[in-house]
Formats: structure tokens, sequence, C-alpha cells
């Protein structure tokens, strides 16, 4: 009697711990996945036209400078950031 | 964005506009910019949208990766820098002053 309830404790535990494990490595891949993914975009590709408001509240569309001028289009963070 | 301001007489020379672009609202970014003094468009994407369409938006901060591009007049990019080196417009004006851009 003392075995099978010491097989069943066995059963139990491990059923309960298993799903533990699995579910530690998904969480493990999902925070892995979160990090920023390498930039799809390369040098030669055409640059995804945008209309955007600058600070004045004044439309700025890449196109505007097709033929005229080069871009230097810079990402930033944050306003009040460094950089 | 101070850095580029610094070195705006010098791109605007090579016939190269100077965009700022983050995922600030209008209104943070006219506070900004007057605080900083920049005279360039600094462009609210609000939202996202076009942080995303380019592949920079960093989920951890919720905002896009410090990216610099460098486009031609025929809308090809010519030039990437991504995180830390995108802070310093040093190469970005040597790209920018050493030639016009061909395609």
């Amino acid at each position: 009697m003392r075995r099978i309830v010491g097989l069943a404790l066995a059963v139990v535990l491990a059923v309960s711990v298993l799903p533990w494990f699995s579910l530690s490595s998904i969480l493990r891949a999902k925070t892995l996945s979160s990090a920023p993914a390498p930039m799809q975009l390369k040098v030669g590709d055409s640059a995804p036209d945008f209309t955007l408001r600058d600070q004045n509240g004044k439309e700025v569309s890449l196109k505007d400078f097709r033929g005229k001028k080069t871009v230097a289009l810079a990402f930033y963070v944050f306003a009040f950031s460094g950089g | 964005m101070q850095a580029f301001q610094q070195s705006l007489a010098q791109l605007e020379a090579a016939n190269t506009q100077v965009l700022g672009v983050s995922m600030d609202s209008t209104f943070a970014n006219k506070a900004w910019a007057e605080q900083i003094g920049v005279q360039f468009p600094l462009l609210s994407d609000w939202g996202g949208e076009t942080t995303h369409r380019y592949g920079i938006f960093n989920p951890k901060s919720k905002a896009p990766r410090r990216t610099t591009l460098i486009i031609s007049p025929e809308g090809k990019i010519k030039y990437i820098q991504q995180d830390t080196a995108a802070l310093d417009p040093a190469d970005t004006v040597a790209v920018c002053t050493r030639k016009p851009l061909k395609e």
C-alpha cells in the first residue's frame, strides 16, 4: 500500500513539475524574441515614404525631396533625451 | 539632435535635408526643439507606423531605435547607422559632403 502511495506521489510530482519546465522554456523563448529584430531594410533599398507632422504642425513627406535633396533621416528614441 | 544641429550648415551646404523622427507628440517635439534650438523638422511618428515600417521599433523601450539613414534624391538608402554609432553625425556629414550621391 505504501509503495502504491509512493508511486502515485511520484507520478503526481512528475505531471505537475514537467509542464513547469516547458512553460519556463516557452517564457524564455518569448523573452529572447522581444529583443530588437535586425533591421530588414538595407543599403540599396528604396526608403519607405511617409507623411508626418513637424514641430510646427506642418506635414512633411519623404517624397517632397525626391529629385531635389539628399535626406538624412535621424530617428531618435525620445524628445528631452540625449542624441 | 543637438549634434545634428551643430552640423546643419555643413549638411545643408551639401544639399542635405535633415529630418529628425520619433514617436513623441508634436507638442513634445515643439517644446524640445525650442529648448535645444533645433531648426530642422522634428517629425512626430505618433503611433509608430513609420517606425514599424522602417523595422526599427524597439519593444523594450516602446520607441524607435536610434537610427540614421541617408537617402539619395532618388529615394534609395545609401547608408545606415544604428544605436550608439548613430549618436555622432560625423559619418553622416562625411558621407553627405563627400560627393553628390549617385545611384
